[in-house]
């Protein structure tokens, strides 16, 4: 018994504990802080390079990515760093290709480089209880997403309490939504499965709702024997541009404002001791309002939309294959909130997929999905919409196949291909393919992926 | 004292080791979880020495500091935790 706590106790030193445990005396201006500012200069210098060649030509993308390549070959580089001091970041360029519909600009017809993913982030520990942390995000994805800058979160965590068997703590500022297994880091190659995440879940579509939102979270973890369970719940304003929350709530741009109300997260997880099996519940409550211009029928009238996703997740991890699986269920409620206009609305979706991963050796994996999206579960074909508004029945679901290859040439960079065959347009961006009838049912996609990160 | 916590680079065949062995995970998912930590936010990762030579200095040099070497390379310079 003793024998096993000594060993998940040095276990969890190298696994979950690292987070906690850091430099207890800060000294700012000793040499290794200042070996830390010279390479965040360089790096974001060459981030910007980088970036400033795949704007202007295209196949410059290779150049720049070699020129990373050569200057930071290995991340084992980033153990110059002060200890109390940590600075990551990421880059990823993507390719995509599709035989119809768009997808991240004009995918269609040549194929499409308006993707490009990039990150800085730093974390600071001012003691072994309180850590300050942020990351910039920079993203170019196609039409009204030419070149986001935003800050992805800023946050002050504090430990307010742990053992070698729990800890509990609260993070304050602009915290990633806990969902499911892949928000929290979605816009890191290194970290999905795919270039593309699985769109049933993690919808590009509803994005900007779900990257994070500003308040407060609370987080506890206990470890056991048995596993470790942890629990986040959180309350705050969701982020989410006007445009894109209208696209994603109303299908198309109003003249009035969206406005985002108090809204609540959390998410219940439970991962094997080893991490071999790991399952999740996720949960929010999402309150966006609509403020209409104008009066109906020019305008909306003026709205209170409730969105539910409920989000489950397994995921098994073996030493070749990994299995993982999501299903969700999402609800939107939307009630008039003008008692001369009736606009009620309640509509439940559900979503799944299966995946499979295989690590052939330690630098190859292969991937198989089957994704399932239904924007509505009483009508899943889509019938009963078309023949209420006219339009394609088959914009109210989409089945996808996708095959992956990825490929780590170090720990610092990989490259990924892959090809999804996809029936269905539930999910493509609306920005991207605003004629709903240039759009095909059945389409086939091919992208591919080149990312770095330190 | 605070614990420092010192790992060799993912790739290192004394990382992969020490990872199967004694830590009962696989290398992959030790970079999972700690990216999952560094790139929302949630916690930092372990500090990434190049090789054995290194981690023997730092760790023996270092109050707090945790980390592994081959059997071949323990001497006086650090304390070895012996495994249950």
């Amino acid at each position: 018994m003793i024998q096993l706590k000594k060993f998940l106790k040095i276990r969890n030193c190298f696994r979950v504990f690292s987070r906690f445990f850091v430099a207890g005396e800060t000294n700012l201006f000793n040499a290794h802080n200042f070996i830390k500012i010279e390479v965040s200069l360089r790096l974001t210098d060459i981030i910007e390079i980088a970036y400033r060649l795949v704007a202007i030509r295209k196949p410059c993308f290779l150049l720049a990515a070699c020129l990373l390549f050569c200057v930071f070959p290995e991340r084992s580089g980033a153990a110059e760093k002060a200890d109390d001091f940590q600075f990551h970041g990421f880059l990823t360029q993507g390719y995509f290709l599709t035989s119809d519909n768009k997808i991240f600009g004009e995918s269609d017809s040549e194929g499409s480089f308006d993707f490009t993913e990039a990150g800085l982030n730093a974390s600071w520990a001012l003691n072994t209880d309180l850590r300050l942390a942020g990351q910039a995000l920079f993203r170019r994805a196609g039409i009204g997403h030419e070149h986001d800058l935003e800050m992805d979160f800023a946050l002050l965590d504090y430990t307010v309490s742990s053992a070698s068997d729990y800890l509990l703590g609260v993070r304050l500022g602009r915290f990633k939504n806990p969902l499911g297994f892949y928000n929290d880091t979605r816009d890191v190659l290194f970290t999905r499965p795919t270039i593309l995440l699985p769109q049933s879940i993690y919808l590009e579509r509803t994005r900007s709702l779900s990257l994070s939102a500003d308040g407060g979270l609370v987080y506890g973890e206990y470890r056991g024997e048995l596993g470790n369970l942890s629990l986040e719940l959180g309350a705050g304003m969701p982020r989410g541009n006007n445009l894109d929350t209208e696209l994603a709530y109303f299908g198309s741009d109003y003249p009035g404002n969206t406005d985002s109300k108090l809204s609540y997260i959390g998410r219940l997880s439970y991962e094997h001791g080893t991490g071999k099996y790991r399952a999740a519940i996720s949960s929010a409550r999402a309150d966006v309002r609509y403020d209409p211009k104008l009066l109906p029928p020019d305008d909306l009238p003026a709205l209170k939309d409730i969105f539910v996703p409920v989000i489950f997740s397994v995921q098994y991890n073996g030493d070749k294959l990994s299995l993982t699986s999501e299903y969700a269920i999402r609800r939107i409620q939307e009630n008039s909130l003008d008692n001369n206009y009736q606009a009620n609305l309640d509509i439940t979706g559900n979503s799944y997929y299966f995946q499979a991963e295989y690590r052939f050796r330690e630098d190859w994996r292969g991937i198989l999905r089957y994704d399932v999206l239904y924007n509505n579960r009483q009508d899943k074909s889509g019938k009963k919409y078309q023949a209420l508004t006219g339009k394609p029945a088959f914009t109210q679901f989409a089945k996808d196949w996708t095959f992956g290859l990825r490929y780590y040439i170090n720990s610092s960079f990989l490259v990924a291909a892959e090809y999804h065959y996809i029936d269905g347009t539930a999910w493509l961006p609306i920005q991207d393919n605003p004629d709903l009838d240039h759009l095909e049912r059945r389409w086939h996609m091919f992208s591919l992926a080149a990312s770095y990160r330190f | 004292m605070p614990i420092k916590v010192y790992v060799l680079p993912d790739d290192d065949p004394t990382h992969i080791a020490f990872s199967k062995s004694v830590l009962k995970v696989f290398p992959y998912q030790l970079r999972s979880a700690w990216d999952r930590l560094v790139f929302s936010g949630t916690g930092e990762e372990p500090i990434m020495l190049k090789s054995e030579q290194q981690m023997r200095s730092v760790v023996g040099s270092t109050p707090g500091a945790i980390g592994y070497l081959s059997r071949s390379m323990i001497d006086d310079s650090v304390k070895e935790i012996p495994e249950n």
